[in-house]
């Protein structure tokens, strides 16, 4: 296994500070009854200060399961953390008691999920579970958790929030439930937000809302931030920098400008002609061949080859990069931008 | 709330009305003569028997002896069972026996029932999940009767840590029968909350409330048992009617002198008044105890509204 090199520092929008975090060859594994299935497999990645990264992969590529192995909220069992590390102001969290790990989420890494009604729990008013933060981690007392909480509904604008904060999470709509996560992750000021697809269950004019409200925290507050998402129109507005990840691994990354003009895997490209654009009004789209990869039995060589239109088996290989044999690790290709093809400069054209 | 309580008691009363007739007309379509068993062996005088069917009604057809017992119900006279003795004496008698009964089975069946599935759901299938499996398929296969007679053996007679017969230590009297009568209760209990426990586990906002960095404690006491006891007092709450009337055996075989035992004697010797009354009485705490679950409801789930 081939590791990316970390010593360089990535590219990272303008104006970003330093590094967060860094998430290091992780590898999780489910370990079900029906045989392992291998979900993440030597994801790295760093994210910045104030910098926007966007995670994109389809159900299944591992992009949940990886932020879920850095919040420490895998089920485990099935899942297991068989190596890598997630290093977060200068510890690996891994390697942290499950106290310590526990006391960095919520002001250190916090998260927000895609079903904000089933993600809040519905028997405690959204003013007690935003509350809760501080009583948890800062031991405020109920009342001043209460006033915080009120405070923080005011700063992602719920309406009227003194007079809502004892409302419960069924009497809010889709987008007012949201934010109210998100008030919620950023209640302690936290460095690192993962917000996993945080508007696929939302309105077209509510995410747009939802994504304005996170950037504008985001600039208020200098966090990172990681998004999941498979929606590729949420990644080209607000993210600065695109990981594309597929059965597993990141066969992708760049900034989002260069991986959206001009993508360096096949599986990008496919992505990227898969999706509906108003410039090619009337023309088809050309969706990827075949299914995703069964993560028990990943196919052998480069994940995406038998999907892929530009592999070249046996004799049409270089020697050494032969697509159902040879793993492609993750390489630079051109200056800020990495791909996990052996033919990327023919994708991209250089 | 206080509108639903009140539509909701306002509609116990044609529910009494109707249980309570069913009840009578099963006591009069019974076979064999009340009157003439009270003899025994020896005929009672033709006029005896005359004067008896005539003061209890008995001659009278089914709807004119209901329709005159509810005219006694409503000025508070209850009735009296063919010895003469008021029914409501038997109750007042009776009843506190079966309510302490009742109480020392619900919190049992309450207490070990929701620690043990507590502690098997949020470990599932560890070793203490398969023993709860185990030891509830076990009690709830086994008949009340079965189980009764080998708890006053093995607790009662060879280790004899508790009384096995009447009620002459008070609370401590009521400890077998009140576990007997809650075994299968208990069990249903414990396979409830260990279900409704594990599929909480994994709910969305319980990932939400560890992605909070919640302690441990706060995501199960908080985050994770509220949701999951609510079916659990939901059946709880039912089933408090339940035991109430149905400690009929456990009160034959501990000889305690409840309710049940009431029941049962009263329907041996026909006395119609003194079957309708405490099973009127029994459908009350029924149709209450129901009542009370879903005001609780409303409490545990603020989902749940019913103006």
């Amino acid at each position: 296994m081939t590791r990316p090199d970390l010593s360089q520092p990535r590219a990272a929008a303008p104006g970003t500070g330093g590094t967060v975090l860094e998430v290091d060859d992780l590898h999780v594994e489910f370990r079900t009854r029906s045989g392992v299935v291998n979900a993440v497999n030597g994801v790295s990645y760093r994210l910045a200060e104030r910098e926007t990264l966007a995670i994109l992969g389809e159900s299944g590529s591992g992009k949940s399961v990886s932020a879920q192995a850095i919040m420490g909220i895998l089920d485990t069992p099935p899942a297991v953390i068989t190596g890598g590390g997630i290093w977060f102001e200068g510890r690996d969290l891994l390697q942290q008691s499950e106290e310590e790990q526990r006391k960095v989420r919520g002001p250190g890494i916090s998260m927000i999920f895609q079903d904000a009604l089933s993600s809040l729990n519905p028997v405690y008013s959204v003013g007690y579970q935003i509350g809760e933060m501080f009583r948890a981690h800062r031991g405020m007392s109920k009342k001043d958790a209460k006033k915080r909480a009120v405070e923080l509904m005011d700063r992602v604008r719920i309406p009227g929030a003194g007079a809502r904060v004892n409302d419960y999470p069924h009497q809010f709509s889709g987008g007012m439930r949201q934010r109210v996560m998100i008030a919620m992750a950023i209640a302690l000021d936290p460095r690192v937000l993962i917000a996993d697809e945080p508007t696929t269950a939302l309105d077209v004019t509510v995410q747009a809302q939802v994504m304005d409200l996170l950037k504008d925290l985001q600039r208020e507050t200098g966090m990172g931030l990681i998004l999941i998402t498979h929606d590729l129109g949420v990644v080209n507005e607000v993210a600065d920098n695109v990981a594309v990840m597929y059965a597993g691994r990141i066969v992708e990354r760049g900034t989002v400008d260069d991986v959206f003009a001009n993508p360096a895997h096949p599986y990008t490209d496919g992505l990227m002609s898969s999706v509906p654009q108003v410039e090619a009004k009337g023309g088809r789209l050309l969706p990827i061949a075949g299914q995703p990869p069964n993560l028990a039995a990943i196919p052998s060589g480069c994940p995406f080859h038998p999907r892929c239109s530009r592999r070249r088996l046996g004799a049409a290989a270089t020697p050494g990069r032969e697509c159902a044999t040879d793993l492609p690790p993750l390489r630079l290709v051109v200056p800020g931008r990495e791909a996990a093809c052996h033919y990327s400069e023919e994708v991209l054209g250089v | 709330m206080g509108r639903y309580v009140a539509r909701r008691l306002l509609l116990t009363i044609p529910v009494l009305i109707g249980a309570s007739f069913l009840i009578f007309a099963m006591v009069y379509a019974l076979p064999g003569d009340p009157i003439r068993a009270l003899g025994g062996d020896r005929p009672l005088a033709p006029a005896v028997v005359a004067q008896l069917r005539d003061e209890y009604n008995l001659d009278d057809p089914l709807v004119v002896q209901y329709a005159k017992y509810v005219g006694d119900l409503l000025q508070g006279d209850f009735g009296t069972d063919f010895r003469g003795r008021e029914v409501l004496d038997t109750i007042e008698q009776r009843l506190p026996v079966t309510i302490q009964l009742a109480v020392v089975a619900i919190l049992f069946e309450a207490v070990i029932g929701i620690i043990a599935g507590v502690l098997a759901g949020i470990r599932r299938n560890g070793f203490l999940d398969n023993v709860v499996l185990v030891s509830s398929t076990i009690v709830v296969s086994v008949p009340i009767l079965v189980l009764a007679f080998v708890a006053q053996f093995v607790f009662g007679l060879q280790l004899g840590w508790f009384p096995i017969s009447g009620i002459g230590e008070g609370w401590y009297s009521f400890v077998l029968p009140g576990l007997v009568l809650a075994a299968g209760s208990l069990a249903y209990v414990a396979r409830l909350t260990r279900t409704s426990v594990a599929e909480n586990m994994r709910a969305d906002y319980v990932r939400t409330a560890k992605a909070k960095g919640l302690p441990r404690r706060t995501v199960i006491v908080r985050h994770t048992l509220r949701n999951s006891l609510i079916p659990v007092v939901t059946f709880i709450g039912a089933d408090i009617g339940t035991l109430m009337g149905g400690a009929i055996v456990t009160e034959s075989v501990f000889n305690l002198p409840g309710i049940g035992r009431a029941i049962f004697d009263a329907v041996r010797a026909q006395e119609g008044a003194v079957v309708v009354g405490i099973v009127t009485l029994m459908v009350f705490f029924f149709i209450f105890f129901n009542l009370v679950v879903d005001v609780l409801y409303a409490v545990l789930d603020p989902r749940i509204r019913y103006d």
